[in-house]
């Protein structure tokens, strides 16, 4: 069964409950499908066929969740982007995947620059496809091994991977964090996530499919506005990464609020303290706490810790959620005993269908149906999986995942730069943050300065070097490669970032 | 330095990374033209804590008081009334 599908019979079922909340905005079930057929008729009125690639690039909000599955009612595959990025990067992803068109607001900084790059592809705004005539959505059943989405995980100009995800794959791992998370037509999350990611995507989807209610709260921005909507809305779930629960405990008065209808947080996107979450426990004690793991090329999740072996598996990200096996396994593929570290691989119908038009990169992570995560991690006896590192020099920043080669792509443009390495250092608030390693060309005046405002020119925010460091080499291995692991030992470094000294980190 | 350039001066080169002073508005929104996202509101805020010796409430970390220059510049204000603190503004 689709997503598409099981929201119609949610619609059914409960057409006049609420299913989306943003701002003074709410929308029904009924109503949301009623937006979402506009939006179907308006993209097969725009030439949508079925298989075509259709771009979104809008923030969390109603247009958003009617635009995505009014996407799948045309039977089109939906390539979400991240609305803070530049134009080059939405335009390489666009051109990559051969996107139909692209629906964007009309007010978005980078539309201009986005038209003038691709003028083979139409932009739409979602006013217009919400203003298209509303018959009734003819909802074929879409085949489950077709694509339903493209989620890019990394790559500006380089080569950007498309994680491609069919709908089956969609629906299992909803069905999984469903059978574990247990929602129900009761529920409600405040969700701060952004959609075009596989958390915020999974967080909506397994909501919306369990007939419970999202409400869209932009950001972290303002956590003291999060924390109210929670109250206000008797919410009973919330959803973050690391990061987001450090600034909800370091900047506002959790205990000020009503929070006593909270009765399940979740944690994924990287390895959360257990000093942290020994904090969000005393904060919110009646609530069940889910740390959980997983991929995008998993869909979103691969394995969760069940609430009551919290405490005796403080730091363990679990067991594998329903409907998939994960294996440690050693260099060679074979199977490792417990405790010995080896690479996580998994298994079930969550695992991509492999990245959009590039073989030979999916082959380098799937084998005879499994996933090769790129995590180290080792097993307890209990069969409780702790992550001891990553294979992939990805940098994992707040909920962001960078390459560091897109942003040493950037960085090699600016006139005077010889070398460069990226690499993620440690940060206590959003877990990692980007620091560039620059050799510089003899006789070339280059500053932080320089490179910090090049990068903010062609980068989104989260992606500027918060510390930018001068070197006259870099270590390299004897292929060439440049080892960085070994850029995080420059010592006192200009530009480091220091939280630890801030009071508000350390109490409250 | 007047409270208006400081805060400028913060937000163009920690965030902008430039010191062209037409790169920045004073009633351009910080949020919507990405200038700062969550982890930048946070630093912000120590800025302007540290900065003008104040303590800004869980509650005053709102837009009205933080989106732009302009808002940031009056919330100051507003804060140095209530405390009869001269220093600021």
């Amino acid at each position: 069964m689709s997503l598409l599908a099981r929201l119609q019979a949610r619609v059914r079922l409960q057409p006049g409950a609420e299913a989306l909340v943003s701002g003074t905005q709410r929308m029904s079930y009924g109503e949301l499908w009623e937006a979402i057929s506009r939006v179907a008729d308006g993209l097969r009125g725009a030439g949508v066929v079925p298989g075509a690639r259709v771009g979104l690039l809008l923030e969390n909000s109603p247009e958003y969740v009617a635009c995505y599955y009014g996407v799948h009612g045309a039977g089109g595959v939906v390539v979400a982007l991240n609305p803070a990025a530049r134009a080059p990067e939405i335009a390489g992803h666009l051109r990559h995947c051969g996107a139909a068109l692209l629906v964007i607001t009309p007010t978005h900084p980078q539309r201009e620059a986005i038209a003038e790059t691709l003028p083979d592809c139409p932009l739409i705004t979602p006013e217009l496809l919400l203003g298209a005539d509303a018959h009734a959505l003819r909802c074929t059943e879409p085949a489950p091994d077709t694509p339903a989405a493209i989620i890019y995980t990394s790559g500006t100009t380089g080569c950007p991977k498309g994680v491609t995800l069919s709908h089956r794959n969609l629906d299992s791992n909803v069905q999984s964090i469903l059978a574990y998370l247990g929602l129900t037509t009761e529920d409600a999350i405040v969700n701060v996530l952004p959609f075009h990611y596989s958390y915020g995507n999974s967080v909506l989807h397994t909501h919306l499919a369990a007939g419970a209610r999202v409400v869209l709260d932009r950001s972290m921005v303002y956590p003291h506005g999060v924390l109210e909507a929670m109250a206000s809305e008797r919410a009973t779930g919330f959803s973050g990464v690391p990061s987001t629960y450090a600034v909800l405990l370091s900047r506002t008065r959790i205990t000020d609020h009503d929070l006593s209808s909270v009765r399940y947080l979740t944690q994924a996107g990287g390895a959360m303290a257990p000093e942290l979450t020994r904090r969000v426990r005393a904060a919110l004690p009646h609530a069940r706490l889910f740390v959980m793991y997983g991929q995008t090329e998993a869909t979103a999740r691969l394995a969760y810790l069940p609430p009551e072996h919290l405490e005796e598996k403080l730091g363990a990200v679990g067991i594998a959620i329903p409907g998939v096996q994960l294996d440690i396994r050693d260099e060679h593929g074979g199977a490792v005993a417990d405790g010995v570290t080896g690479e996580i691989w998994a298994r079930g119908e969550n695992i991509m269908l492999g990245y959009w038009n590039d073989a030979a990169a999916s082959r380098e992570v799937m084998e005879h149906g499994w996933l090769k995560t790129g995590d180290l991690a080792h097993r307890d006896r209990d069969g409780y999986i702790y992550i001891d590192g990553r294979r992939s020099e990805m940098i994992k920043c707040g909920a962001h995942r960078i390459s560091p080669l897109e942003i040493e792509e950037v960085i090699t443009e600016i006139p005077g730069v010889e070398d460069v390495a990226c690499t993620g250092i440690p940060d206590e608030l959003l877990g990692q943050v980007v620091k560039a390693v620059i050799v510089p060309r003899a006789g070339w005046a280059v500053t932080t300065m320089d490179v910090q405002r090049h990068c903010r020119d062609r980068l989104p925010a989260y992606k500027v070097p918060r510390c930018v460091e001068f070197a006259a080499t870099l270590p390299r291995t004897a292929s060439g490669k440049v080892k960085r692991f070994l850029l995080n030992d420059g010592g006192q470094m200009q530009g480091e970032r220091d939280v630890s000294t801030r009071p508000e980190y350390a109490s409250r | 330095m007047s409270v208006e350039s400081s805060v400028r001066q913060f937000l163009l080169s920690n965030y902008l990374f430039t010191d062209r002073d037409e790169a920045l508005g004073n009633d351009d929104s910080l949020l919507q033209k990405g200038i700062v996202d969550s982890t930048g509101m946070m630093e912000l805020i120590y800025f302007l804590e540290e900065q003008f010796g104040i303590r800004i409430l869980d509650e005053e970390m709102v837009p009205e008081n933080l989106d732009s220059v302009n808002n940031i510049v009056r919330f100051l204000g507003r804060k140095a009334a209530a405390s009869g603190n001269q220093a600021i503004g």
